[in-house]
């Protein structure tokens, strides 16, 4: 499975279907997979759902319909909303996602982050551009010269992994996972880089620390990046 | 009205969760025994996803500052009136007197976690919809934390002690199917999970040939386990390493690449990207709740049709012990508002 010609729903235990559109990071599956997302919660007759980089996780309740009902019923509506899926691979006709499907694509600027790099900021700096034979100002550079999308929300409340790494930045992520990232940083792991809403357990490089709040549960929206929203990173000292 | 005067190991508000919030990537939260939950409340004439405090075995000390009702269901942790001497048993709404202390000792038999409920719920303010704690993102429940010394535990509705007395009509303790009997050995059901015929045969083989041990790192977020020494034959098969991110569901059987299952409960994150060869039956759910470190473990595998029987039969069990204890209390009109 490499793309969005044969997405399955598989079942997720008793009470939960996936919907898996691919195996890799690529931006037109993971705008259908927003777009999928929204189908199923204008539906109403679903949990809220999940969506990831290529798979959305739909939950029901198992007291109401069983688990064929529910994979008949959730590759009805995706045939309906112009999307095969189904429990057997089909080819899908992949319709171009609405304009509006995707939350965060409502604001056509990007969200402007500024970041305060290296040193007690950012403890991995030094070793990320070691790494890539690079020169730290070389990495701050290359982070905040282009434009990344938020692909998917998880790990943590409002935490948003951003997609667009400058390869040259991938980065594995760290062999111990630290404790307690504080808030605010900014990390990188893979070919993603994220910011920390909260203080948190994390295993993510850490290259600089941001003040702008990404979570507040009293906002509405709580996340500050929407699935779909564009973001930059921007040094300050 | 309580007031905490030592906290317990972790004592947390929580109620039926957030699962709105998932795609925020908000855990779920709530009981991680929402059947224990249920029963606490019920006999108060609560909704059954009412704010509870969720203890874990070692529970707290509390001053009873004004006469009211404490209902207690769950694990047995010993919870006594110090001043009384009076045991407070589980499946049982207990009337407290001002000036008295409840306290609590040692685990007095199987489960790791107790619920107490006060009249209408614990009184605290919601956040995305729930009164329950999120641990790591540090709201909800109480200044979205453990409780500590100071904390104080107001009904959400007047307290009038005519709850006290109630009894759950069933077995007040930890829940149908009598699956928990933890120390004996638990046999919790499972499914196939969503990687099960990609981690292949030998991977479910492995998992439910063993006996697994719940390690003292299982937490609210997931149960740890080890293979006991009968259970070392069970490597659960090859691990296909990390998988592209991917929602996850409470009960999801995670393979981390070092081979020890980790069981996804309440506190879950979202996503994971581990495989998952099985997941555990939602009518099971308030069993692996109750998992304490160092309890053994067995899984067998059902259907999924049959785990979904399962959940309604367990559904209807709740449903009949409401009737009943509609039928025997002055609470009914509470009860039916409950949605039994």
């Amino acid at each position: 499975m490499k793309s969005a010609d044969r997405p399955q729903i598989i079942a997720f235990g008793d009470s939960a279907l996936l919907l898996e559109l691919g195996d890799q990071i690529d931006l037109e599956l993971n705008r259908r997979v927003h777009a999928l997302a929204k189908v199923v919660r204008d539906d109403g007759a679903w949990g809220t759902p999940v969506p990831a980089y290529a798979s959305l996780l739909v939950p029901y309740d198992p007291a109401e319909i069983g688990v064929d009902e529910a994979v008949d019923r959730l590759s009805a509506l995706f045939a309906r909303a112009g999307t095969a899926a189904k429990r057997a691979p089909v080819e899908a006709d992949a319709e171009p996602v609405e304009a509006d499907a995707v939350p965060g694509e409502a604001d056509t600027e990007p969200l402007e982050v500024p970041v305060r790099y290296g040193g007690e900021h950012g403890p991995d700096l030094d070793e990320v551009a070691r790494g890539h034979g690079l020169r730290p100002q070389d990495v701050v550079a290359l982070h905040s010269g282009v434009t990344y999308r938020v692909y998917m929300l998880g790990f943590a409340p409002g935490f948003a992994y951003l997609g667009g790494l400058p390869p040259e930045l991938a980065t594995p992520r760290r062999a111990t996972p630290r404790d307690r990232v504080p808030p605010g940083s900014v990390g990188i792991a893979g070919q993603q880089t994220a910011i920390y809403p909260m203080a948190t357990p994390g295993g993510w490089q850490l290259i600089g620390r941001t003040d702008l709040k990404v979570w507040d549960p009293s906002a509405e929206p709580p996340a500050l990046l929407q699935p779909g929203r564009r973001v930059r990173f921007r040094p300050v000292v | 009205m309580l007031e905490v005067l030592t906290p317990g190991l972790l004592d947390t508000v929580q109620d039926a969760g957030r699962p709105d919030a998932a795609d925020m990537g908000v855990p779920a939260g709530g009981a991680c025994d929402p059947w224990s939950m249920a029963v606490a409340n019920l006999m108060h004439g609560n909704a059954p996803g009412a704010p509870v405090v969720e203890v874990t075995l070692q529970g707290p000390v509390l001053a009873v500052r004004e006469t009211c009702t404490l209902g207690l269901a769950g694990a047995d942790l010993g919870a006594i009136v110090r001043e009384e001497h009076r045991p407070l048993a589980i499946g049982l709404v207990h009337q407290l007197w001002a000036g008295t202390t409840v306290a609590f000792g040692a685990p007095a038999g199987q489960g790791c976690r107790a619920y107490l409920s006060l009249a209408g719920g614990i009184d605290v303010p919601l956040v995305l919809g729930s009164a329950s704690t999120c641990l790591v993102g540090a709201f909800g429940g109480i200044d979205g934390r453990p409780l500590r010394s100071g904390d104080v535990l107001r009904p959400a509705r007047q307290e009038d002690v005519s709850a006290a007395g109630t009894a759950w009509p069933a077995d007040g303790g930890l829940g149908p199917g009598s699956l928990v009997e933890a120390k004996a050995g638990a046999h919790i059901r499972v499914v196939p999970g969503p990687h099960a015929e990609r981690l292949g045969a030998p991977a479910l083989e492995a998992l439910t040939g063993a006996e697994w041990r719940v390690e003292s790192e299982s937490n609210r977020m997931g149960v740890r386990l080890s293979p006991t020494s009968e259970g070392l034959r069970g490597q659960p098969g090859r691990n296909t390493g990390e998988l592209l991110s991917f929602g996850v569901v409470s009960g999801a059987i995670q393979l981390p690449p070092d081979g020890r299952p980790i069981v996804l409960m309440a506190d879950h994150q979202t996503v994971g990207g581990y495989p998952v060869p099985a997941c555990v039956i939602t009518a099971d759910h308030h069993a692996i709740g109750q998992l304490a470190p160092g309890d053994s473990v067995r899984f067998v595998v059902v259907s999924i049709q049959q785990a979904q029987l399962l959940y309604r039969e367990h559904r209807a069990s709740m449903r009949a012990a409401i009737a009943e204890l509609a039928r025997t209390s002055t609470w009914d009109e509470a009860w039916r508002d409950a949605g039994g």
